[in-house]
């Protein structure tokens, strides 16, 4: 058996696992914050400051983060194993898999740190 | 989005701009078109986690909810829409 060694957690099953987690986190927060847009029309900035100042909002927030962090990985590790093959790219496909992933990762992760920094610098 | 969060919350003169900013019906389009793109995601991991509790996992079972979740999509995009204009 090969062992996988791009994908999140080193097992598939952890890896579906983290997805269906972050899937559930992203959706109550997403429902979250697009209800309280709702609820909120012409909102102000005091309204919105207030919203993010809240310890209980920037949890949920940082929450958010890393649960994006994990989706876009899992889901990018998905697309990129399927499609970056040596079937369709021929000899380079590891190399190509591997930049594209890198990628990735820098990208969900610079995301995470700049997400950080708003939460906290606010 | 980041930057514009980052702005929104950074001071009220920023909050300003970027809500001065989503006036336009070039961004309103742009907020339409990323809210539809969430919304179908959305949606459609919703079905994910119901098939992996094991409900309409026949051939007949995928077909409907296919269909099911491209009908309560598009309601729920229009609804955006509306949201947004």
């Amino acid at each position: 058996m090969v062992t996988s060694v791009t994908n999140l957690s080193r097992s598939g099953l952890y890896d579906w696992m983290a997805q269906r987690v972050s899937a559930v986190v992203l959706a109550a927060y997403f429902i979250f914050l697009i209800g309280y847009l709702i609820a909120h029309p012409g909102i102000d900035f005091a309204t919105w400051h207030g919203l993010f100042s809240h310890t209980g909002m920037r949890i949920f927030s940082l929450l958010a983060f890393v649960a994006l962090g994990a989706h876009a990985w899992v889901g990018m590790w998905t697309i990129a194993t399927d499609y970056l093959t040596p079937m369709a790219l021929g000899s380079s496909a590891t190399a190509v898999r591997f930049l594209f992933q890198a990628v990735c990762g820098i990208a969900m992760f610079a995301y995470f740190v700049w997400g950080v920094q708003i939460l906290w610098g606010i | 989005m980041l930057y514009a969060l980052s702005k929104s919350l950074g001071s009220e003169e920023g909050f300003a701009e970027v809500k001065a900013s989503l006036t336009s019906p070039l961004a309103k389009i742009v907020v339409w078109g990323l809210l539809s793109s969430l919304l179908y995601h959305l949606v459609a991991g919703i079905r994910h986690l119901i098939m992996d509790a094991g409900v309409g996992e026949t051939l007949e079972g995928g077909k409907l909810g296919s269909k099911i979740i491209i009908a309560v999509s598009l309601v729920l995009i229009v609804l955006a829409g509306v949201w947004i204009w």
